[in-house]
């Protein structure tokens, strides 16, 4: 199997897009594949705390987050410029790997396809 | 070379169609092989049987193009979780969900995200076309 690097640059709530990364990417870990998951740009908001799907009649993005260990997917990352430039809150309940563009970049090179890349 | 390719964005808003369509005709022509092009977000419109070009872009067809492609051999799936909610659906799904008409295009195949992943273990190189 080859290594997966999802990245998710979308906000979630805007569009259907950072849940439909999720998917994807639960299904490339149901293949037994190697998954990482990367938020970057307007992604990282779905690590802001007391995010209330509910109200909005949505799951919760935070949640699904969460839940990534029990679908396989150990491995997630969140670009630190992007968390700092936007002051984003972080919900501290939530288990990520904070990365620099150098760690970026390793994690790239360390990936042998990216999907969500831009 | 085999290769699979994905498109994320929509017919005639996004260009993503328009530069893997011609990514993949430069395949060809080196003697590449295509195996399959995966509709994922929303990207799965380009599947959708109703598709007419605007008259801004009247040399560029992209029903016609993309059937072209297909005759080729190779495989135009449509992911299905993300095409049914946009109402891109097969005859299978049109009873399923009681729509009243399929809009499918015949040169395409609605497929489980599974595909996608198949479709990159079995291929040399992936190359996707963003929205």
């Amino acid at each position: 199997m080859k290594r997966y690097l999802f990245v998710i640059s979308k906000a979630p709530y805007a569009s259907s897009h950072a849940l439909e990364q999720l998917e994807a990417a639960m299904v490339a870990a149901a293949f037994d594949g190697q998954v990482s998951l990367l938020l970057r740009g307007d992604g990282v908001w779905g690590l802001q705390k007391d995010q209330e799907g509910d109200a909005i009649e949505q799951r919760t993005f935070a949640k699904t987050l969460a839940a990534l260990p029990s679908y396989e997917i150990e491995r997630l990352h969140a670009c630190s410029a992007s968390i700092s430039e936007r002051g984003v809150d972080i919900d501290c309940t939530l288990h990520f790997e904070s990365v620099d563009y150098t760690s970026q970049q390793a994690l790239l090179n360390a990936n042998d396809i990216v999907i969500g890349g831009q | 070379m085999i290769y699979a390719l994905a498109v994320h964005g929509a017919p005639y808003a996004s260009d993503a169609a328009e530069h893997a369509l011609g990514f993949a005709n430069a395949l060809l022509e080196k003697g590449h092989v295509i195996e399959r092009v995966f509709f994922f977000h929303d990207g799965v419109y380009q599947g959708l049987n109703g598709l007419v070009a605007p008259q801004t872009r009247f040399n560029v067809d992209l029903k016609k193009r993309w059937r072209t492609l297909s005759d080729h051999g190779t495989e135009l799936a449509v992911c299905i979780a993300s095409g049914i909610k946009r109402g891109v659906v097969d005859n299978s799904e049109q009873d399923r969900y009681s729509l009243p008409s399929t809009t499918l295009s015949q040169d395409f195949a609605l497929v489980g995200l599974g595909q996608l992943i198949a479709a990159i273990e079995s291929a040399d190189r992936y190359v996707e076309f963003s929205a």
